[in-house]
Parts: structure tokens; C-alpha cells; sequence
């Protein structure tokens, strides 16, 4: 026992850095959150819930979660279809899957701002790479960054260019861990790849599924570097999400009570989001988490 | 292992002293700590940058160049954190206001007077000068005057038989008649922020009634206004692609690389179209001052940080030294120099051909207006005017509710009291 009380000094160490490194900074805003605090004048004052109030009642703060929604929504959703396909794919071939997954995972391991600035160079107007291709064929494209509809579909197939990847690895993995004999038993049976994709392999590893929904959504919900690159938020506000309303408000307008409430309620977004994944995906398994 | 020790010994006597030497050298290297200089960037700036460099002997300078928005950005942060990590700040006529206001610069008046004589300062005359006064204290060294002026296809109107438009109704026909499928009627810079105020700047002046009255109430929201942004609405549709996220750098390589006809730019771009190593038009476009006028005109320059830990006696000398007329004359190709005896130098205006234009422009233009607030209106009033031109919102439904923004931010910062 007293070996066992002796543990808990392991903990200590990693303890300190996250109390540092996440708890700090996460109380600190969710303390500033409760000021009135202009970067550029006057010392801070305390409103309560005044930020929060005002959030509440501003129509940009509104209009940037639909977007975001729709956007984390876009991205995460290209990302598993696409994930679970590929990772089908790789678990079905018998030859060459390191060599793929590992070629496959690169776009993954390049910071986001770099890839951005490559995607951008893609997808710009006329001297772009994916514009000069099209032309060619003397086929005019859309407008990939300047129009409302288009510049929300660049960014999310350029956030999931980059991360479906991940989704890739994690769900590979996961798709070998499925019982072999059940498979078998399947095909005996005459399932096909599809119905043994869906019907055995998919709820085999719904934890595993859950878990990479969850850290890609908690993931998208920051979504700033891409859109901060590809559109800056536009064209009009077409791709303004909470991050950068939040970016706005703290570097443009620089109201940092403001922004930290912001911060604040993105975080409480995602949790309640990944809250109810969890809920739609167990609800016949309670218990299960 | 008697050997080994013997190596170990002399291994930690080297180190020993290499430890010492470069405490030592610490010591000397912590007393003459690099300059740290952060600025806006374009070739101008770039030039001044490296005369920054050299200016003092033995005096290292670090300059850090970005895009405007993020010099702005990051100067806001550190200096409103009153951090010693700046020393020579970027800032141009509107934004100075904003660091001034707050107490973030160095007031430049005694330091002006000492060095005038030695750094020739009379030859600044006072229309470069003024833009960078907060409340009658002077906050920065003047290193360039831009402007905004057309920019047009020589070429083109000769074989259009066309003259540079004269008025706005006709730009917008002229912009109209060029666009084809593979080269723009116009350029359009209509990136939030910066670039999206230069443009509206220009139609608000040109065909509204401006931005804001005597009493800083917003007015460019009024009848007239609403006719400037449809026009500027009308225009998008010959822009090209890509505008809505175009800044300088892109409209700049649209026109270099053939694929527009015209449009507003600065002054300090001009010579990149005469590069030959970047451009394809070399030659083929000429300058001329706006339609209607009116355009933008911004100063750039240098301030001191008011938390510098540095000898501001030094720094000004890095200022002073490095806005010399000698290196204004070198580098006339790119920028437009603020002092007297440079700018007004005939022999200047024969050597660059885009210096009757920029004369021309500068004739009409107007800075921006000197509200310290400016940028962050300008949040609000750039969002709503891109909603507009996306067609999310009416022109008019747009502008009332950025002036009604705006109204509700100079309130929460004590205007109208």
C-alpha cells in the first residue's frame, strides 16, 4: 500500500507542465473573460457575465458558429468517408501498404500555415496551379476563393486534404484489430465488402471511431490557420468562423474580455458536441462510456 | 585509466575557460543587444531596411518585414504589453495616432531639434511631418510618401484609342470594355482590411461624402455613399479573379503578369512593372492620378518605442541616418521621398517616368482620416461593405449597420461626450 500511496509522485511532473501549459492559460481566460479589457486604453473592469451577455445578443457571434458548424461539419464528415474508405482500401491489399500509408500521411506531418500557403497557390485565381490545369482545356473554373459557396468548399477540402490522413492511420489500425473469424464467417455466409465493412468492422471499432471524431471535431472547432491564409475570413463573410471572429476581436479590436468569453465558448461548443456524439453513438450502449 | 583522467582534467579546463571567454563575451554582447526593428513590408521599406543595417557602425539592427496587418498586429501586442522588444516601430499615418494615443512612442520634438543641423531635418517640409503629430508632438521620421495612383495599359487604350479615364462613370465603362475571359478589366485589392479601406477610400472620397463629419459621426452611409460602394459593387464584376483575398502582392503580379487592364495601386509598385525579371508588360504601363482623385495617400515611417531599453539618442541616429537625402535619391526608383530636395529634384522626374503621375496624384489625394480608432472601424466597415459586394447584404442595409457599429465603438472609447 504504501508503495502503491508513492505512485501518485509519478503524476507530479506531468501534473506541473499541464497545470502550466493548459490550466494557466485555460483559467486565465476564462478569468479575463469576466473584464471589460481594452488592449489599448484604460485598466481592466470587472462585468461579470457582460461579455457573455453581449455574445449572446451580437449576430456575428451567431452568424460565425452557423459557419463554423458547417464548416467542422464539411471537414470532418469529407474526412471519415474518405478515412474509412482508404483505410478499407489499405486493409484489403496485400502489397505495398507501408510504403502508401506512409506517402499517404505526408500532407499530415507539414505545418498548417505551410500547407495553406501551398493550397493557396493552388487554388489562386488564374495563375493558381488547379486554375492554370483547367484553363488549359479552355474550361473557365469557379472562383475557388472568391465566391460564398466555392471559398467554403476550398477550405474544407483543404483541411481535409490535410487531415484525412490521420483519420487514415487511426482507422487502418483499428480496422486489423477487427476478429479475423468473424470476417471469415461473414464472407462464408456471402457478405460482401460492403456489408462486411458496415456490418461488422464499423461497430467493431466504434470506440475507435468515437475517439477520432471527437479529436478531429475539437480539432476543426480551432480551424484558423487555413482560412486565415486561403480567404482571411471572406469573401464578405462567407468563411468567418469563431476562431477568427475571436482573432478579430482580440488582434483588430483588440477587446480581450471579449475575445477570452469567445475562446470560453468554443471550448463549452466542442464539449457539448463531442457530448452529444457520444450520446447519439452509445445511446443503445449505456455504460459504454 | 590514468590517461583518461589526465583528458577529462584538460577537457574541463577547456571548457572551464571557453565557459569564462563566453561569459565575458556575454557580458559585451548583452551590453550592445541588437536594435530590434519590425515593419510593414514592400520594396520600399525593404530598401530602408537594410539602410537600417548599416546606419551605425558597430550597431546591430534586426529588422523583421511581414505584411502590414501583421507588423500592425504584432507591434499592437508588444507594445501595448509596454515589452522592451521593440525598438524602432513602423507606422504610418493612421496608425501613429493609435500608438500615440495610447503612450506607446517616444515623442521625437527634442530629439528633432538636437540632430537637425547634422541630419539636414529642415529639409522635411511640414505637410510630411504633420501626419505623424499626435496632440502636437512629433512621433516619427518620415521615410516615405505613397500614393495611390491608375495604373493602365498603355497599349491597350492606344489600341482601343482610349485616354485614361477622367471620372469614375467612365472607368467603370472603360472596365467594362477591357474585361475578356483572360485579362481583367480592372485589378481590385479587397483583402479585409487594409486593402479593402485603400479601394473604398478612393470611392468614398471620389463619389460619397468621405467617412466621417467634424464630429467623428460616420457619414459614409449617407446617399452618396451608397452610391460609391454599388459603384465599387459594379467594378467587382470586371475584377479579377480572386479579388475578394487580393492585397498589394496580388494585384500587383495580375497586373505584371498581364491579366488586368488598369487599376489603383501605390505608388512604391510602380517600378515593379518595369522589372524584367518579374514582369511581363515591361514598358507597356503608364501612370496617371485617379479618376476623380481622391485617392489614397498614406506617410510611412519610423517611430521609437516609448519602453525601449535602448539609447534613443542611437536610435534616432539609426532614423536620421537611414531617411538621409542621399538614400532617398538611391532608392527615388521605389519610393516617394518625403524630403524637399529630393522630391522637387527635376532630375528625378526625368530619370523615372512614373514621377509625373505620382506628382499628378498626389496633387488630389487624401489621407485617411486621423482618428486613432481607425483600423478598428475599420473591422467593422470593411466586413460590412464585403458582405455587401458578396451580395450577402443591400449596399444600404450594409453601410447603416457598419455606421452603426462604428458609432457604438467610438462611444465605448469616450467620443461623442
Amino acid at each position: 500500500m504504501q508503495t502503491q500511496r508513492g505512485l501518485w509522485l509519478f503524476l507530479v511532473p506531468s501534473g506541473l507542465v499541464i497545470s502550466l501549459v493548459l490550466l494557466y492559460p485555460l483559467g486565465y481566460a476564462i478569468y479575463l473573460s469576466f473584464f471589460n479589457y481594452y488592449l489599448g486604453g484604460q485598466p481592466p473592469t470587472f462585468i461579470g457575465f457582460g461579455n457573455y451577455v453581449a455574445l449572446f445578443g451580437d449576430e456575428r457571434f451567431w452568424g460565425s458558429i452557423g459557419k463554423t458548424v458547417l464548416i467542422v461539419a464539411g471537414a470532418v464528415g469529407l474526412e471519415f468517408v474518405l478515412g474509412l474508405a482508404v483505410a478499407f482500401g489499405l486493409y484489403k491489399l496485400t502489397f505495398g501498404v507501408k510504403p502508401l500509408n506512409l506517402l499517404m500521411f505526408l500532407p499530415h506531418i507539414v505545418t498548417p500555415v505551410v500547407a495553406a500557403l501551398f493550397l493557396r497557390w493552388i487554388f489562386t485565381g488564374r495563375w493558381g496551379l488547379l486554375d492554370a490545369i483547367i484553363m488549359s482545356f479552355n474550361i473557365f473554373p469557379p472562383d475557388w476563393l472568391g465566391t460564398p459557396g466555392w471559398a467554403r468548399f476550398t477550405v474544407i477540402l483543404a483541411d481535409a486534404w490535410q487531415f484525412t490522413p490521420f483519420m487514415i492511420l487511426v482507422l487502418y489500425a483499428g480496422l486489423n484489430t477487427v476478429d479475423n473469424s468473424q470476417i471469415e464467417s461473414a464472407q462464408m455466409d456471402g457478405a460482401g465488402n460492403w456489408t462486411i465493412l458496415t456490418k461488422i468492422m464499423v461497430p467493431a471499432i466504434k470506440p475507435l471511431i468515437l475517439f477520432v471524431l471527437a479529436i478531429r471535431i475539437m480539432d476543426a472547432f480551432r480551424f484558423f490557420d487555413q482560412i486565415y491564409v486561403l480567404t482571411a475570413g471572406g469573401p464578405g463573410t462567407a468563411t468567418e468562423t469563431l476562431t477568427m471572429y475571436t482573432y478579430a476581436l482580440a488582434f483588430r479590436l483588440l477587446e480581450i474580455g471579449k475575445a477570452s468569453a469567445l475562446g470560453v465558448m468554443t471550448l463549452l461548443l466542442s464539449a457539448l458536441t463531442i457530448g452529444l456524439l457520444i450520446l447519439v453513438l452509445y445511446r443503445r450502449d449505456k455504460g459504454a462510456f | 585509466m590514468p590517461g583518461f583522467d589526465l583528458d577529462r582534467r584538460r577537457a574541463l579546463g577547456v571548457l572551464g575557460a571557453a565557459a569564462a571567454t563566453t561569459a565575458l563575451a556575454g557580458g559585451t554582447a548583452r551590453a550592445q543587444a541588437p536594435v530590434q526593428m519590425i515593419s510593414h513590408r514592400f520594396p520600399a521599406l525593404e530598401f530602408y531596411a537594410e539602410k537600417m543595417r548599416g546606419a551605425v557602425e558597430g550597431v546591430e539592427v534586426n529588422t523583421q518585414l511581414m505584411p502590414f496587418d501583421k507588423a500592425n498586429e504584432l507591434a499592437t501586442i508588444g507594445l501595448s504589453s509596454k515589452a522592451d522588444t521593440l525598438d524602432i516601430v513602423y507606422a504610418n499615418d493612421t496608425t501613429v495616432h493609435k500608438y500615440a494615443k495610447n503612450g506607446w512612442l517616444m515623442p521625437l520634438d527634442d530629439l528633432w531639434a538636437k540632430f537637425s543641423d547634422e541630419y539636414d531635418l529642415a529639409d522635411f517640409p511640414e505637410r510630411a511631418l504633420a501626419p505623424y503629430r499626435y496632440e502636437g508632438k512629433l512621433y516619427c521620421v518620415p521615410h516615405n510618401v505613397n500614393v495611390m495612383l491608375f495604373f493602365y495599359r498603355r497599349d491597350l487604350f492606344q489600341e482601343a484609342g482610349k485616354q485614361p479615364p477622367a471620372t469614375m462613370a467612365e472607368y467603370v465603362e472603360l472596365a467594362k470594355e477591357f474585361n475578356t475571359p483572360m485579362r481583367a478589366g480592372t485589378i481590385k485589392c479587397l483583402k479585409p482590411i487594409d486593402a479593402t479601406m485603400n479601394e473604398v477610400h478612393w470611392y468614398l472620397n471620389t463619389i460619397g461624402d468621405g467617412w466621417f463629419d467634424q464630429d467623428w459621426r460616420p457619414v459614409f452611409n449617407s446617399e452618396n455613399g451608397v452610391k460609391a460602394i454599388e459603384a465599387l459593387k459594379e467594378v467587382t464584376g470586371y475584377a479579377q479573379r480572386g479579388y475578394a483575398t487580393a492585397a498589394n502582392d496580388e494585384c500587383t503580379l495580375a497586373l505584371q503578369q498581364d491579366l488586368a487592364a488598369m487599376g489603383l495601386q501605390w505608388a512604391s509598385r510602380t517600378a515593379a512593372m518595369d522589372d524584367p525579371t518579374k514582369s511581363r508588360v515591361v514598358d507597356l504601363i503608364d501612370w496617371a492620378a485617379a479618376p476623380g482623385g481622391h485617392t489614397r495617400t498614406a506617410t510611412d515611417g519610423y517611430a521609437i518605442s516609448a519602453f525601449t531599453k535602448q539609447d534613443p539618442e542611437l536610435l534616432f541616429r539609426i532614423l536620421a541616418t537611414s531617411s538621409s537625402a542621399a538614400n532617398m535619391r538611391e532608392g527615388a526608383a521605389m519610393l516617394v521621398p518625403p524630403r524637399d530636395s529630393v522630391l522637387r529634384d527635376p532630375e528625378l522626374v526625368k530619370q523615372f517616368r512614373q514621377y509625373p503621375g505620382i506628382l499628378a496624384a498626389l496633387e488630389t489625394a487624401v489621407p485617411t482620416p486621423p482618428l486613432p480608432e481607425f483600423y478598428e472601424a475599420g473591422e467593422f466597415i470593411t466586413r460590412r461593405i464585403l458582405q455587401a459586394v458578396a451580395g450577402e447584404m443591400e449596399v444600404k442595409a450594409a453601410l447603416d449597420a457598419a455606421a452603426a457599429e462604428t458609432t457604438q465603438l467610438l462611444e465605448s472609447r469616450g467620443y461623442y461626450r
